[in-house]
């Protein structure tokens, strides 16, 4: 570093006139003297408890806002699990997912078919429908009137093939649907009707 | 020798034991063991025994008489065995299927008759042909043509219609004859149409998901 000369700081403390300095030491006080000015004409900084101060007062974020910043933000989580509580929960899910749903309705063999019962019984308190493809059993499918409209029905995973069938109506009255379009006597001096189920189309 | 005699006495025992079981308290316990023999016949003939169970089981329910089941089983092992000559007689070499005999017994029932059944044979000797009894049967029973109905089916059959479609023709028929067309119309229509016959129409997925099978065991009273 370069010393000053004392004569300079006597010029610029103003004790002697700049004239009276040599023309070198007269550029430095110039210089010196720019340099001050410049000094004096650069603005202001802020100081770090004025700009503490303003980010204090600042208005809240909104949620939306504080959401999406939280959701863009990377987050670390802690995982701990045991082992045998976590192959539990495996098994499980697979289960799920490969069981059927009850609402997937039943699963048809490749011998199987649907059919639907429908028979107008007004007033009746119970209708099943017997044949030979629930061995004449008289309670094994029941038909339904949920609506109380005396229109009784039921849908039944049957067998493939011919069977003969009829309703009983209030576990005593053996009725023959005269919607199933085939009928046949049935050897004791009543007529069946007859159902041919067949396989859905897959 | 002695052996194979042993071993036939010994599934004849264990076949009457399981029908007997099927019987017991759904049919008067005297009248089993005469079923019981009349099943065992229709098996030695290789005619299907399950007709006869079934009919055994539905005179039961019906609260009929015993002797009158037996009448009614006797009278079904005949049109069996009836049935199943027919079917030899037409050209088709025994054993007959079962679901054949069962078709063709079901068809003399509603009003098809011997040389119906044979000309079905002999037109259609490749092919599985109980959907084709059944078919013909239908429309007979709604008392379309016999032999026009007959070549309705044979002529379904030729042109690629097989198998269960075969009562999608029978119920097109009786469908147009339902929309006002005479017999004679309803036929040459479907036939005009072959081998485009609309299909049954399939079940809603609402019925499928709905479908039950029937429950086995009875309920508390």
């Amino acid at each position: 570093m370069r010393p000053i000369d004392p004569r300079l700081h006597q010029a610029l403390d103003g004790d002697i006139p700049p004239e009276t300095l040599a023309p070198a030491l007269r550029r430095d006080a110039e210089s010196l003297e720019a340099a001050v000015a410049l000094l004096a004409a650069a603005p202001v900084a802020e100081s770090v408890e004025r700009r503490v101060m303003a980010a204090v007062r600042r208005p809240a974020r909104s949620a939306g806002r504080r959401l999406l910043r939280w959701a863009i933000r990377p987050h670390s989580v802690v995982l701990s699990m045991r082992p045998v509580w976590s192959l539990a929960l495996v098994a499980g899910i697979l289960l799920l997912a490969v069981l059927p749903s009850p609402e997937d309705g039943p699963q048809l063999g490749a011998e199987e078919g649907i059919a639907q019962f429908v028979g107008r019984f007004p007033g009746a308190r119970s209708v099943h429908v017997v044949g030979s493809f629930n061995d004449w059993k008289p309670v094994s499918i029941p038909l339904e009137d949920r609506d109380h409209d005396g229109v009784w029905q039921a849908v039944a995973v049957l067998p493939t093939g011919t069977h003969e069938y009829m309703f009983v109506v209030d576990g005593e009255r053996w009725v023959v649907d005269p919607l199933a379009g085939r009928f046949v006597e049935d050897g004791f001096g009543r007529v069946n009707s007859v159902l041919i189920v067949r396989p859905l189309p897959r | 020798m002695r052996l194979p005699l042993l071993l036939l006495c010994a599934a004849s025992s264990l076949g009457g034991q399981s029908v007997s079981a099927r019987l017991e308290g759904r049919v008067p316990a005297a009248n089993i063991p005469t079923i019981d023999s009349l099943v065992a016949v229709a098996g030695a003939q290789g005619l299907p025994t399950e007709p006869l169970i079934q009919k055994a089981i539905e005179g039961g329910a019906k609260h009929v008489s015993g002797e009158r089941i037996v009448q009614a089983v006797a009278l079904n092992l005949e049109q069996l065995r009836q049935a199943q000559a027919l079917l030899v007689r037409a050209g088709d070499a025994p054993p007959v299927t079962d679901a054949e005999v069962t078709a063709v017994a079901s068809g003399l029932k509603r009003g098809l008759t011997a040389p119906m059944v044979e000309r079905i044979v002999i037109a259609l000797p490749d092919q599985p042909r109980s959907s084709a009894f059944h078919a013909v049967a239908d429309l007979v029973a709604h008392r379309f043509n016999a032999d026009s109905s007959m070549d309705l089916i044979i002529t379904a059959a030729r042109e690629g219609v097989r198998g269960p479609r075969l009562l999608d023709v029978s119920g097109a028929a009786i469908q147009e004859m339902q929309r006002g067309h005479t017999r004679a119309e309803a036929l040459a229509r479907v036939r005009a149409a072959l081998p485009n016959v609309p299909a049954a129409p399939a079940p809603a997925q609402s019925a499928v998901q709905a479908a039950r099978r029937p429950t086995t065991t009875e309920p508390k009273p």
